[in-house]
């Protein structure tokens, strides 16, 4: 198939899989194919197609265990798919081309497709043992091979993003949950990825610190300079920040498209349930 | 028979802190052989590849439940055989060194163990290599919790130095028999031989005491 022609493919398959997204000519920066995951006997992802546009925001609900952090984490090469393919701006993930045939990628070449993708977990893993502000040079220094000069630069830069350029003598333990989460953000944002995850960001914080971490994802998402990809519990939040909603359950999407259309008329029982759950109703009519 | 303090402080003592060097630097090699070989052990053991974990896992086994003077006696009387002719000291500091590897590596083992699994994967997420994630981010937490552990062997195997006078290291309690059977005086050489041990030891785990201190993250 020549260039041309597996690029015609894609946008066919684009329109199909996610005909209420906004053309765009540019080519999946994400690219799951047929991907499934199961974890002994627990089939936790069947035959996933999913795309991410460079730049799009889509925020992954659905009830828990049904296979969205698992999405995210086969991405960030944390968990290895089972069976299918994920392509990062148009480079095979898992898999390397030899001879035209696919075979299993080694750690060097998943080091090198991985530096797009950056990720924020649900419980934050700062390294305790370093500061603030080494938390956020030392992969700047150490993988991207910048001076300590401009890591450092560029990581008080960070730090002024999400306000705490108090902290960065400071050690993770003395920082609350919410402070140590926008850290964790700065840290992934630092390396500059094209595609940054948000694996439930807000699930392991104390209410009162929920808002400050989703204010700053605003902001970033705002910039709209990354794609994201923002799993989450906060359908209100989920509804603001992205281009596009995507439901997951049993390890498929069940339904997709713009959140006005999602929130306001889904169209499935399955998510009309699942969003019956949430006090949603009384924003929806505004 | 008294105390004879000008016999103590004349003829002992000195003839003593002739070899006082003698243990303590056969202490410090072979403790750093435990750390580095025990170290090697531990990724070893924990290596995707099997017959290198295996062999790892008996190697540690085999060597933990054999006593250290039959490893010694093996190493300076045994090798030569096969033309391995090593000196006094270096046999003691391989010998002991390796016996205590096993134990270390147990430590690091339980160490890295401890470590949570969410640091490796924040490691991948920020695309260290495997190297880079050892170095940087596991190993530093991996050892800090166990650094009392690590004083307490580093004291034991201080303590076990004089085994090596059986392959003929002349050092502290060595020397101190030589003169107790020049003299037929073994109360001061033994006594002093036992002071000695009780400071070097108290001080050594003054000295973790304080690193732990210095470590502690709760503390920061």
């Amino acid at each position: 198939m020549s260039a041309e022609e597996t690029q015609t493919a894609t946008l066919e398959k684009e329109e199909e899989t996610q005909g209420t997204e906004k053309k765009e000519e540019a080519l999946p920066i994400v690219r799951y194919r047929k991907v499934s995951k199961s974890f002994g006997e627990n089939q936790v992802l069947k035959e996933v197609d999913f795309d991410l546009m460079p730049g799009e925001r889509v925020a992954i609900i659905g009830p828990s265990g049904s296979g969205k952090t698992t999405l995210a984490r086969l991405l960030m090469t944390l968990e290895k798919p089972t069976s299918g393919t994920i392509e990062v701006d148009g480079r095979q993930l898992w898999h390397k081309e030899v001879k035209g045939k696919l075979v299993e990628a080694n750690e060097k070449h998943l080091h090198e497709v991985r530096g797009d993708i950056g990720m924020v977990f649900q419980h934050f893993n700062l390294f305790p043992h370093m500061t603030i502000l080494r938390n956020l040079t030392e992969a700047p220094v150490k993988v991207l091979g910048l001076s300590k000069e401009e890591a450092r630069e560029r990581a008080m830069g960070m730090l002024e993003k999400v306000g705490l350029t108090d902290k960065a003598k400071a050690y993770p333990a003395n920082l609350s949950g919410g402070q140590q989460q926008r850290v964790a953000i700065a840290r992934a944002l630092v390396m500059r990825p094209k595609v940054m995850l948000f694996d439930e960001p807000t699930s392991a914080l104390d209410p009162e610190t929920v808002g400050e971490v989703l204010d700053v994802i605003k902001e970033i998402a705002a910039e709209g300079e990354m794609a994201m990809m923002l799993i989450t519990h906060e359908m209100s939040f989920a509804r603001d920040v992205s281009d596009r909603v995507a439901f997951f359950d049993e390890g498929c999407i069940q339904e997709q498209g713009p959140p006005s259309k999602l929130f306001v008329q889904p169209e499935s029982e399955r998510l009309q349930s699942f969003l019956s759950r949430f006090n949603l109703g009384e924003e929806n009519s505004q | 028979m008294a105390w004879d303090w000008e016999f103590t402080i004349n003829e002992v003592l000195p003839q003593l802190m002739e070899v006082v060097y003698i243990t303590i630097s056969a202490t410090l090699v072979a403790y750093l052989v435990a750390m580095v070989w025990g170290l090697v052990l531990a990724f070893a053991r924990r290596s995707q590849f099997r017959p290198l974990s295996v062999a790892a896992y008996w190697f540690v086994q085999f060597i933990r439940t054999t006593p250290p003077l039959v490893q010694l006696f093996f190493i300076f009387y045994v090798l030569p055989r096969y033309g391995i002719a090593l000196t006094p000291f270096v046999a003691g500091v391989l010998g002991l060194g390796i016996h205590y590897s096993t134990f270390l590596s147990e430590v690091y083992r339980a160490g890295i163990e401890s470590v949570p699994k969410g640091q490796w994967e924040a490691a991948t997420a920020l695309n260290f290599s495997p190297v880079q994630k050892w170095k940087t981010i596991i190993l530093p937490q991996a050892i800090r919790p166990v650094i009392p552990v690590m004083g307490n062997y580093l004291i034991v195997m201080f303590k076990e130095t004089p085994i090596l006078s059986a392959i003929t290291l002349v050092e502290l309690l060595g020397k101190a028999q030589i003169i107790g059977s020049e003299t037929f005086r073994y109360v001061e050489p033994i006594t002093l031989v036992g002071i000695f041990f009780l400071i070097m030891s108290y001080g050594a785990s003054l000295l973790f005491q304080r690193l732990e201190m210095r470590l502690d993250l709760s503390k920061k």
